[in-house]
């Protein structure tokens, strides 16, 4: 079997085992090692227990083992719940015995630094050796509530109700809050899992388990740190594709700390986060940005079809609310459908004369079921209907209860969405169990509702949009960028100078304008007339990186007695300035045509690999920071994206004036750099600032580059 | 004191305090794996060889030493000391 079959089998016994063996259990009431015994016993599991303990004869009524090789049975999951110190002990006995499945909840490993990496590289190889997959160690364990299995190996206070949703989180901690939250809410787990220090099975394979896993329909993932980030898109773009079961992930850590001090523009502005935003977008996966909004998005993809479009029928018993719930859905994203005659015909006829029949439909505040039944029906026949928003507000005459089991009666013959809000706390809560005991999403606030239609429609979207590979262009010339790159690489230089930038990105035909090194007033004047006037003069110096503030820039020079001028001004200002510089000689390049001025970057991120970045110059890139992120390598539609969601992206699609740039050479250059930043890990940083984008269909023409390795 | 004398005194120290017949206390007995010794008894353990052979262990060290063998070498050298 191979290593990739044998973890399937291994973790599909971590989840589904016939036997399990708590290995370290204690009789001492209110331990882990206790809890975990009587949480397996309680959940009502349907497999045999074998409570491994050094002293104890009996714990909860059932026979202990001293050592798991005294179980005479085949044991499929061993739980470990020994401290770390001994551990390994435990493991090797569990690798003797021939399982090969493990839970580890214990504390003290890589978590604690020191001795703990050392015990968690020695579980690693005891694992390696007798090919046994473990989750853990320093989590909380696993839940299935398939009632067939039934087993809660963890020390959470209770088991969830069954459900279609599956949850993994690297903090256990969270988990068991998500428990209580979720259990309030009649919200139910397939599979429910705490990875802790994820030493084998991490999240990619739980991932794919879940992708596979017939009970579960939408996966929740918390996450602290992501070591594949490469890994992890893949799995995800490969999930949705297969399954069309939507991710949604909480990645904490978001603010601005983790940043790196960095050394391009590129650099400051892609902080960890912006990049892991970037990379989920990428990838597929939807991410929310706290548990609340994970579980109003989960709720809306677990409980009900998929919106076919974005069109929303509003019905509401109180004009306000129905206000509200438009703003929301039209920020969203959203439209309010547009009524056939037949619904508008029927509304007119079944509901009262002051009722509001035109979306949102306002039902008026004496509404009892009968006016929801119709309202709610009608717009669901609608075929301009795509989903429907139930509002309601208690007045002294609601019949909240008749109303939510309206609700619920009439939605189930229907194949759309529809989503509630009961608005308020006391007296709706009657309601709300309903709704929620139903599987229909409920929220306390319309905005909500709106923000999980809107994510639900754009995941659906998003399944029938065609995935195309990356662009590979075959007239690049790697092994010429790769020279270069290493003989600096040689000399323990950072950067590279803006010449070698420059001939790395003319090697990956990057529209490098043609200039010449000068490195006398003469050899200045042959080549600008070689390049042709107007021309621009610029120091190359390794030792000066800002050339500008040193007057080592000069533009616009139109003609030979300016460049003479020009030549003995720039060396004449580095002299004063930077006397010790070592100058190679002043740059001679044509001057670009004014045109639309952008930014593109490459970072090399610790956990996703090469980024790069687009955005507009000037003001929008260093006040407004409007750029944009996507992990490499990319294809055209990405890079569209890309464009598409900074906000000075008028400016190159031509408003007021501007006339029309050539998106289609930009598209080019980024889909180039996306290929020299996969081709040369070397390169650390990136900066192409400016890219000059000219009208459409004159191209774009790279100005100033700045390589960092 | 001979590391016979100690392993036999410190054997009885630990049956006594971990509650295990002295039978089942082999030299490479592991306290935590082979004996079931919990946090508090580990330390009750260090406490009881303290009194028993009338040393004072720096409790950390002391703490770390998983098995039998490894106590009474811990033990032999604060006594040879």
């Amino acid at each position: 079997m191979s290593v990739n079959n044998q973890k399937k089998l291994n973790l599909h016994k971590i989840f589904n085992p016939e036997s399990v063996a708590i290995v370290g259990a204690t009789k001492v009431t209110g331990t882990v090692p206790y809890d975990i015994v009587i949480n397996i016993l309680k959940s009502d599991f349907q497999g045999i227990v074998y409570p491994v303990s050094p002293k104890e004869k009996v714990i909860a009524g059932i026979k202990t083992y001293k050592y798991v090789l005294d179980i005479e049975e085949p044991v499929d999951l061993a739980v470990l719940v020994f401290p770390s110190t001994v551990c390994h002990l435990a493991l090797e006995q569990c690798g003797q015995k021939g399982i090969k499945s493990a839970i580890i909840i214990s504390a003290g490993f890589r978590e604690i630094g020191g001795n703990g990496i050392e015990r968690e590289a020695q579980i690693k190889k005891i694992a390696k050796d007798y090919g046994i997959s473990f989750i853990g160690p320093n989590c909380l364990g696993v839940i299935n509530t398939d009632p067939n299995i039934m087993l809660n190996a963890s020390f959470a206070r209770k088991m969830p109700e069954e459900g279609n949703i599956g949850f993994l989180s690297q903090s256990g901690a969270l988990c068991t809050a998500v428990l209580d939250y979720a259990q309030a809410k009649h919200i139910g787990f397939s599979k429910f899992v705490s990875f802790g220090n994820k030493a084998d099975i991490n999240e990619i394979d739980l991932l794919y388990y879940l992708a596979d896993d017939p009970k579960t329909e939408v996966i929740l993932l918390y996450l602290e740190e992501i070591s594949d980030g490469p890994g992890l898109m893949k799995a995800a773009q490969d999930i949705i594709r297969r399954t069309g079961k939507p991710i949604l992930s909480i990645k904490s850590g978001r603010t601005a700390a983790g940043a790196s001090a960095a050394a391009s523009h590129t650099g400051s502005l892609a902080g960890s986060d912006e990049i892991c935003e970037a990379a989920f977008k990428q990838a597929g996966i939807i991410r929310c940005g706290n548990i609340e909004e994970m579980f109003n998005i989960a709720i809306a993809m677990a409980y009900q079809p998929l919106p076919q479009n974005n069109r929303v029928a509003i019905i509401t018993n109180a004009g306000g609310p129905g206000v509200l719930t438009t703003d929301a859905a039209i920020n969203d994203g959203l439209r309010l459908a547009r009524f056939s005659d037949e619904t508008t015909k029927i509304l007119k006829k079944s509901l009262p004369v002051t009722a509001n029949i035109k979306n949102p439909v306002d039902i008026i505040g004496d509404a009892r079921a009968d006016r929801y039944k119709v309202a709610i029906s009608q717009a669901l026949k609608d075929q301009d209907v795509d989903g429907v928003f139930v509002i309601l507000t208690p007045q002294s005459m609601t019949d909240i209860e008749s109303i939510a089991r309206s609700v619920c009666d009439v939605a189930v013959e229907y194949d759309k969405p529809v989503y509630t809000s009961f608005m308020g706390e006391a007296d709706v809560a009657v309601g709300i169990d309903i709704l929620q005991r139903n599987n229909f999403p409920h929220y306390i606030l319309p905005e909500s509702m709106s923000n999980a239609f809107a994510k639900a429609y754009q995941f659906r979207k998003q399944l029938e949009e065609e995935k195309n590979g990356p662009v590979a262009f075959k007239d690049v010339d790697p092994q010429k960028a790769q020279k270069i790159l290493n003989t600096v690489l040689k000399k323990k230089q950072t950067y590279l100078t803006e010449d070698q930038s420059l001939a790395v990105l003319e090697a990956y035909r990057l529209p490098v304008l043609k200039s010449a090194l000068a490195t006398s007033v003469e050899e200045a004047v042959k080549f600008s007339k070689e390049v042709g006037f107007p021309v621009v003069m610029k120091i190359i110096s390794k030792d000066i990186v800002h050339k500008s503030d040193v007057g080592g820039v000069i533009l616009d020079i139109k003609s030979t007695k300016e460049v003479k001028s020009a030549y003995e001004t720039i060396m004449s200002n580095v002299k004063t300035k930077m006397p010790k510089a070592r100058v190679d000689g002043i740059l001679v390049r044509k001057m670009i045509p004014a045109g639309v001025e952008v930014i593109l970057g490459v970072k090399r991120d610790v956990s996703f690999g090469p980024v790069v970045m687009f955005g507009l110059g000037g003001i929008f890139v260093e006040i407004l920071k409007d750029v944009s992120f996507r992990v490499a390598p990319f294809d055209k539609k990405t890079v569209l994206s890309m464009i598409h969601e900074t906000k000075g992206r008028a400016l190159l699609e031509g408003t007021r004036g501007h006339k029309e740039r050539d998106i289609e050479a930009l598209t080019d250059c980024l889909l180039r750099l996306s290929q020299l930043s996969v081709d040369c890990p070397q390169i650390k940083e990136l900066d192409i600032n400016p890219l000059i984008v000219l009208e459409k269909g004159k191209g774009a023409f790279l100005a100033d580059a700045r390589i960092m390795i | 004191m001979d590391q016979n004398e100690v392993t036999n005194r410190a054997k009885k120290v630990i049956a006594n305090v971990l509650k295990v017949s002295e039978s089942d206390i082999t030299d490479d007995a592991n306290f935590i794996f082979d004996l079931g010794a919990d946090s508090t008894q580990s330390i009750e353990l260090v406490a009881a060889f303290e009194e028993e052979f009338d040393i004072e262990m720096d409790e950390a060290k002391a703490l770390e030493v998983q098995t039998v063998s490894d106590a009474v070498s811990f033990i032999s050298g604060y006594l040879n000391s």
